[in-house]
């Protein structure tokens, strides 16, 4: 496989949401082994285009295209587009209420394994799967026994987000606002973790409002969405510029 | 404590119980699928620090009927009744839940409670829940409460963004809502319970 494939090809994505048109025509290209940034003024679709890559059922899609891999990602569901590679690391995580992190993980994986045609994991082999896991973002071993995002504080659940990522080993990670409510040390921990899964052939695109989080995850490719379209693409340096000049400086 | 389960159409159900001083129960009650089921249950508390600890579980996912009818009668002081019932309704199912709890004038320092939730799986089924208290008593703790409501849409789609494919994910959600009284089964009911989910 060359490395110089585009993993995610987005073209002229129109999507709304209870009749309300919010992306209005969006560009994107990924390429495995990059990181994209997808910064914006609140209101401008960002959130809206995770939710519409990541097949949430409330989003209506009513024009363009997405391939993901070589396939036809708008036609696949949800859990087939996490079998395909995608992860999408939410805002708003959600809490379940009586299911432990170790059950959620235990599905997740099979059913991703039955998909890929792998044989099953035996409980020791899952077991020492999530340990590593879980070392490696820095939790604690009673973790595993803990409601999903039951109360959990806002750092918790992004750190969850993160430990699900790893456990689940995507090509394309998006993550949605990962460095809202997180204190420094848990942001530096998330960055640790997102960069230790960065590989060669995997891709991230984060979404964020802030520079915050790119200055530990350090993005290759910046975009900037505005009122529902992609209206300026450059590297690093855009960062510095919306630091600087806020998003009204900003036009395509 | 006594801890006893029932499995309706299974195990011989009284309809009748009387705690006396002292006496703690801990009582299970099992309605598994395909039973049509009018369940009448009382249950007296006559005797200082009597304890009653009931719940239940029904599970009506295609056309059953079924009707409990719980009363809780407190006629001596200082006694706790804890009620949790939780059921799951589908297809053209109906379920009704009529849970009365009397507490007499005497009852003084009594402690009440009882739940019921109910999971709706489809748009044709039905449930009816009559929580009701009847207290004469004035130095008491005394809640009910009912719920009825549908699979959260937010954590489905969570689940099934992690690979968990729709049915399965939808179970997930099941077990998670009756874990609270399933816990209190022995392993083998769950397991049957969970395998009966879909």
């Amino acid at each position: 496989m060359n490395n110089d494939d585009v993993l995610l090809d987005v073209r002229g994505l129109c999507a709304g949401v209870e009749g309300k048109q919010i992306l209005k025509g969006v560009d994107l290209q990924v390429r495995r082994g990059e990181v994209h940034a997808v910064m914006g003024p609140n209101g401008a679709g960002k959130s809206t285009l995770g939710s519409v890559l990541s097949g949430r059922p409330s989003f209506t899609v009513t024009g363009g295209s997405v391939t993901f891999d070589g396939r036809d990602l708008l036609a696949m569901s949800p859990e087939e587009r996490s079998w395909a590679g995608l992860f999408m690391s939410f805002q708003y995580p959600v809490e379940i209420p009586g299911v432990s992190i170790t059950n959620f993980m235990k599905a997740a994986v099979a059913a991703r394994r039955k998909a890929q045609g792998l044989p099953e994991l035996t409980p020791g082999e899952f077991l020492k799967l999530l340990k590593e896991k879980m070392g490696m973002l820095q939790m604690k071993g009673e973790f595993a026994k803990r409601e999903v995002n039951v109360g959990f504080s806002g750092g918790e659940k992004k750190r969850n987000e993160i430990f699900q990522m790893a456990m689940l080993e995507p090509t394309l990670s998006i993550l949605d606002e990962t460095d809202s409510g997180l204190d420094v040390d848990a942001l530096r921990i998330v960055a640790e973790g997102v960069n230790a899964l960065r590989t060669p052939q995997t891709a991230a695109i984060v979404i964020t409002h802030y520079q915050r989080l790119l200055d530990y995850i350090v993005p290759d490719v910046v975009h900037v969405l505005k009122d529902g379209r992609i209206v300026c693409t450059g590297g690093r340096e855009l960062v510095d510029q919306i630091e600087r000049e806020g998003y009204e400086s900003i036009h395509g | 404590m006594d801890k006893r389960v029932y499995v309706f159409g299974r195990d011989s159900v009284p309809q009748y119980l009387r705690l006396e001083a002292g006496e703690e129960l801990m009582m299970t009650l099992v309605m598994l699928p395909g039973t049509d089921l009018r369940i009448p249950l009382e249950v007296d508390l006559v005797g200082p620090g009597a304890s009653l600890d009931l719940a239940g579980v029904y599970l009506c996912p295609e056309a059953e009927h079924v009707d409990l009818r719980v009363l809780v009668r407190h006629t001596s002081a200082g006694c706790h009744s804890r009620q949790l019932f939780k059921g799951i309704v589908g297809g053209t199912a109906d379920a009704a839940f009529d849970g009365l709890i009397y507490v007499a004038r005497d009852a003084q320092q009594t402690q009440a409670y009882q739940e019921n939730h109910t999971l709706l799986l489809s748009e044709t089924a039905r449930v009816e829940s009559r929580p009701q208290l009847e207290i004469y008593a004035d130095d008491v703790q005394c809640s009910h409460g009912a719920t009825t409501g549908y699979l959260n849409p937010d954590e489905l789609f969570y689940l099934r963004s992690r690979g968990i494919p729709e049915p399965e994910a939808r179970r997930l959600q099941m077990i998670a809502f009756l874990a609270p009284v399933l816990n209190r089964l022995p392993e083998e009911l769950i397991e049957e319970i969970h395998a009966g989910l879909s």
